[in-house]
């Protein structure tokens, strides 16, 4: 269907959140996004029902932080894990059990490890919720009707109207001409 | 079908097979996964659930009068100080080990077959620690004083003995559950989104959405997860084979022959991926039956678990052989002793109910046939099970029934109690489970429809999709044309 | 990349053998005589050296024979698993595993030496060893001079064969291109590698357990495996590096296959750690005599601190070494991690296997260095003539052209 940018899945006041278009395929939406990657956009995002293989490097993200988050919580919590075996055996109350050593360390690794593993995965999920924004349950795109098919087969771009390039009639246009299905204007 | 299906089978050398039938798009994906959740309670859900509520009630009993009445109910004395309780908890831990496995390893070794049943294995995996947490936590008898199992100093300001296996047991088993239960969410989430997308109550559109997260499936949040998912498994590699390895030092720490030996921790985890794999393909033919799934848990989903429980089964049996071999070549006669009695004490009928149902029944999956059909999958699963319970319950009851003196000699018997808790444990796992299938997305749609050819986004609707249409509109029982990737 | 895309793409990127051999002229084809050189060389000192302390040679022999021995086993272990497993990645760098495990043959002849030395090495083979030993006499069954050598026999005559039947099986697929080489080849993995698993762990017990031949320990035969895997993807990444800087597979080989590698690197440093670890922890643990002894003679005096280098170098540091991403995908910065391990490999079985002959500490010799030379130059030499005469992957596998494309996720 033609884009009228009168149309908005909304009330037709501005300010507006921007635009959201629908693509058919995945294939569709990575040429897109390499387009408007080059276009020079900034603020925009793509929507898929999984993760497209090569996609972010099609939107030209950069490599994730979040390795370097889990690295230093590992390394915390194994250090964490290990100083807690130390102080309550070898300092805060030393106690021969079966012989062992008060400082006894191959027999303090297992837990050393344990408390690593816990703190890296730990670092890993909240470390995604915090970059990810999440949780976030309101978003003006869940105002539109057809993104509720993004968990589902649809594929989609969305472009900030405070992107410095955002222009509603020309920026409409273009994704129309990358293939887009549809194309909505959103209010935020 | 089955016929055709096993047809599929007939792996091309070049190509990879398909692992989805019937060429489905995205939507029927969805569809059919979430319309398992969607659609009204089937009778026959009732018919598992009902039964399973029941042995569950009976673990409430048991375990009650467990507490009022005291560890006397179980039959395990001196010298078998532990019996059922520490098998039942090894074997339950054992059987979460498959789901990590599936979810993780699999996942690293880019094993795109797993994503049919990774969500439910990582289910089973949750509900498996759950069960096996129960058992240290009643054995202890005195239940109140259970948090001495804590990392915190008790009433009396003393810390519990972190030199202990029985600690780091803790720490590893509650490790586990957690970095178990956290990936197997951080999975669901896309699904989660996808089933509030898709409510039609208010009631749903909450339930999910407020777990959904506000997940908007963009390709910047996308980005962050794949990384944090692929973290996930990396940690939780290691992480799996650290809990059946210190679950392991439980026994081969101490220096009591049959327990001590060193091949302990890599065996315990061998046997723990045989075990999990059993009782994954015991639920996926009955999920993939009820929630007709036949198109997405394939006979090559079967063939696959088969051959690594193949795998696992000869190395746990190739580990038999190995102790078996080092008590005769250590020479000493404790050692000697423990095996020989195993196999020819009065235990004897219990290790060969391990070694026929561990070792030699696996054996008949080195023929496709067999990995391709599903009563002999159904029913080797149930005996592999068996014999990694009996596996357990040799290890731990065989050793200490012979103590270093003759005076010290006994017979474990398990009384109405020991039978009750471990029935009961299954109805822990299966109220759990059959609550999960009724009311989670129990197939990771978002990681299937990536393994649909139409996903790659380089793929060019072409010929290809000729062949796929000819294949779907072929008579059943028909030719097969090639799988694509032979030509 | 999709399976599927890449069956579609098969036709287009096939591999002109020219791209896969080494060309007449190119300095590899001098190698082969450079390391048959060098293998004179270090024979002729062992010789002169060994002359006059024998002991010593049979020693510093051993831990090198277990050297090249456990790198040609790793080799034949990976070659098998990938074709178990069908796996797809790794085939542009199979035909490197190959050439490296066709060598048990020659391995064989190298063990021959030892033979002469069995008294020097082995304490139970000793005339009369056992019979003031009650230990000794019960194990002799299992550990007497022809079963010794009847087994070692069985070990390469299977371990020959194997490798034999895959090298030939792949080499003809070169020329005949038939798919069903791959197929007959995959059927007969499975029960290969268990023949592999028992022959290899009962090896280990031979050749290394049975120096301290009162101790035992079952987790030993998956300690020579880790380390071996260990070892030969160490000598994986170095040898693929090297090619590439040779401009030899440099079109073929990518930083994709090299992040693999990497990984495997990096899982089974992991690995072998966890093994070791686990028999430390629980003889530690356990503290029974029979058991601590062999862990004694390795914490006493300087072999403390060659156990200290090693837990330190064979896992602590290349671990956090090979954790990231671009290390691995760097040609130099991956060979490097890959020869640093492939020294800590020699240093394990250094340290499994020296304490024996020198309980007191710590004594480097000359001739380790001689025998490392006299037989790494015959399996450098064998190896890098085998190279030249060959294409250095298998040109018409069926997966070539998924490897060729492969990308990691």
């Amino acid at each position: 269907m033609p884009f009228d940018p009168s149309r908005t899945s909304g009330s037709s006041r501005a300010p507006y959140y921007g635009i959201l278009a629908e693509f058919a395929t995945p294939a569709d939406l990575y040429h897109a996004c390499e387009r408007v990657r080059d276009a020079g956009f900034t603020r925009w995002d793509a929507h898929t029902p999984f993760p497209v293989h090569g996609l972010e490097g099609a939107m030209g993200l950069r490599r994730s932080p979040l390795p370097w988050i889990v690295l230093g919580m590992g390394l915390l919590g194994a250090a964490l894990g290990f100083v807690l075996q130390w102080w309550v055996h070898a300092s805060a109350y030393p106690l021969v059990i079966s012989g062992k050593p008060y400082f006894a360390w191959p027999a303090f690794v297992p837990i050393t490890f344990e408390v690593g593993i816990l703190f890296a995965a730990l670092g890993a999920v909240f470390g995604m919720f915090g970059l990810n924004r999440l949780p976030m349950h309101h978003h003006p795109l869940f105002r539109s009707k057809v993104f509720e098919r993004v968990t589902d087969d649809a594929f989609f771009i969305s472009i900030e109207s405070w992107d410095p390039l955002f222009d509603q009639s020309a920026t409409g246009k273009l994704l129309e001409s990358l293939g887009a299905r549809s194309v909505e204007i959103l209010e935020s | 079908m089955a016929q055709t299906e096993a047809d599929l089978l007939d792996t091309p050398v070049a190509g990879r097979p398909t692992l989805i039938l019937r060429s489905p798009d995205f939507h029927a994906i969805t569809e059919v996964v979430a319309e398992a959740v969607e659609r009204r309670t089937p009778i026959g859900w009732w018919l598992f659930f009902i039964p399973s509520l029941a042995l569950l009630g009976l673990l409430g009993v048991a375990v009650s009068w467990l507490f009022w009445e005291g560890i006397g109910v179980w039959g395990l004395n001196v010298p078998v100080g532990w019996a059922w309780d520490i098998t039942n908890f090894v074997f339950w831990v054992g059987i979460g080990h498959a789901g990590t496995l599936i979810s993780a390893i699999l996942f690293l070794f880019r094993q795109k077959w797993r994503t049919s049943i990774n969500r439910s294995a990582e289910a089973m995996t949750i509900f498996a620690v759950m069960c096996a947490m129960t058992f240290p936590g009643i054995h202890v008898g005195r239940v109140w004083v259970a948090y001495w199992m804590f990392p915190i100093p008790n009433q009396m300001d003393m810390w519990p003995n972190f030199r202990s296996p029985l600690l780091w047991d803790v720490f590893a088993v509650s490790v586990y559950g957690t970095v178990s239960a956290l990936f197997w969410y951080v999975g669901l989430i896309p699904d989660l989104a996808m089933m509030r997308d898709r409510a039609k109550t208010r009631t749903r559109k909450l339930a999910y959405g407020i777990f959904a997260l506000g997940w908007r499936g963009s390709v910047r949040q996308w980005h962050h997860y794949e990384t944090a998912y692929l973290i996930l498994a990396a940690l939780a590699t290691p992480l799996v084979l650290s809990v059946h390895s210190i679950v392991s030092m439980d026994f081969a720490v101490s220096i009591l022959p049959g327990w001590h030996t060193t091949v302990f921790p890599p065996y315990f985890v061998a046997g723990a991926i045989f075990s999990g794999f059993a009782m994954v393909l015991t639920l996926m033919v009955i999920c993939r039956t009820a929630f007709r799934l036949e198109h997405i848990i394939t006979l090559r989903h079967f063939d696959y678990m088969a051959k690594i429980m193949l795998v696992t089964g000869t190395m746990v049996g190739f580990a038999y052989a190995t102790e078996f071999f080092t008590s005769w070549y250590s020479g000493n006669p404790y050692e000697i002793f423990t095996f020989l009695n195993r196999a020819r004490g009065p235990y004897a009928w219990a290790y060969w109910t391990m070694i026929t149902c561990n070792v030699i029944s696996p054996q008949i999956f080195w023929f496709k046939k067999a990995r391709t059909s599903i009563p002999i999958l159904f029913v080797l699963s149930i005996v592999i099970n068996i014999g990694m319970w009996f596996e357990r319950f040799v290890i731990i009851v065989t050793s200490l029934h012979r103590d270093f003196l003759p005076s010290s000699w006994g017979y474990f018997t398990p009384t109405i109690w020991d039978i009750s808790c471990l029935l009961g444990s299954f109805g822990l796992f299966f109220t759990m489970f059959c609550l999960f299938v009724r009311f989670l997305p129990m197939v990771a749609t978002a990681e299937v429809k990536t393994v649909l050819p139409q996903a790659d986004p380089h793929w060019q609707p072409g010929p290809e999709r000729e062949i796929r249409d000819h294949r779907a509109a072929r008579p059943a029982g028909g030719p097969e044309p090639a799988p694509e990737g032979a030509s | 990349m999709s399976e599927r895309a890449v069956a579609s793409e098969r036709d287009l990127v096939a591999l002109r053998p020219e791209q896969a051999t080494i060309p007449p002229g190119h300095p590899w084809n001098r190698i082969p005589l450079i390391a048959a050189v060098c293998a004179l060389l270090g024979a002729a000192a062992c010789a002169i050296l060994g002359a006059a302390n024998p002991k010593q040679f049979f020693f510093s022999w051993l831990v090198s024979f277990l050297f090249f021995l456990s790198l040609a086993l790793g080799a034949l272990f990976f070659v098998l698993i990938q074709y178990a497993s069908q796996g797809g990645w790794g085939i542009v760098v199979r035909r490197i595993g190959e050439t490296i495990f066709a060598m048990l043959p020659l391995m064989a002849a190298l063990f021959l030496p030892l033979l002469l030395g069995l008294r020097d090495l082995y304490s139970w083979t000793v005339p009369g060893a056992a019979e003031h030993d009650a230990l000794l006499r019960w194990k002799a069954p299992y550990l007497n001079v022809p079963f010794f050598l009847i087994r070692a026999a069985l070990y390469f005559g299977i371990w020959s064969f194997i490798a034999i039947l895959y090298y030939r099986g792949s080499r003809g697929q070169d020329v005949t291109g038939d798919p069903g080489v791959s197929a007959r080849l995959r059927r007969i993995a499975g029960p290969a590698i268990i023949v592999l698993a028992v022959t290899q762990t009962l090896a280990s017990i031979d050749w290394i357990m049975s120096l301290t031949p009162k101790w035992y320990s079952t987790i030993f035969g998956v300690y020579f495996f880790a380390g071996s895997f260990v070892g030969f993807i160490a000598l994986l990444s170095v040898v693929a590096v090297a090619m590439r800087r040779a401009r030899l597979l440099d079109t073929v080989i990518s930083a994709e296959h090299l992040h693999d590698i990497g990984k495997f690197l990096f899982a089974f440093t992991a690995f072998w750690a966890y093994i070791a670890f686990s028999q430390f922890l629980l003889m530690w643990y356990a503290n029974l005599p029979e058991e601590t002894i062999w862990y004694k003679a390795r914490l006493e005096g300087s072999w403390m601190y060659v156990t200290l280098f090693l837990a330190a170098g064979h896992f602590v540091a290349p671990f956090f070494y090979l954790m990231g991403r671009t290390v691995k995908r760097k040609g130099a910065t991956l060979a490097a991690g890959g020869a640093w391990l492939l020294a800590m490999h020699f240093v394990d079985l250094y340290w499994q296997v020296m304490p024996t002959l020198h309980p007191e500490g710590l004594r480097p010799s000359a001739l380790d260095v001689a025998a490392l030379v006299a037989i790494g130059g015959c399996f450098v030499a064998a190896a890098s003539w085998l190279l030249r005469r060959q294409a250095l992957v298998p040109l018409r596998d069926p997966r070539l052209a998924e490897s060729l494309a492969f990308e990691n996720a």
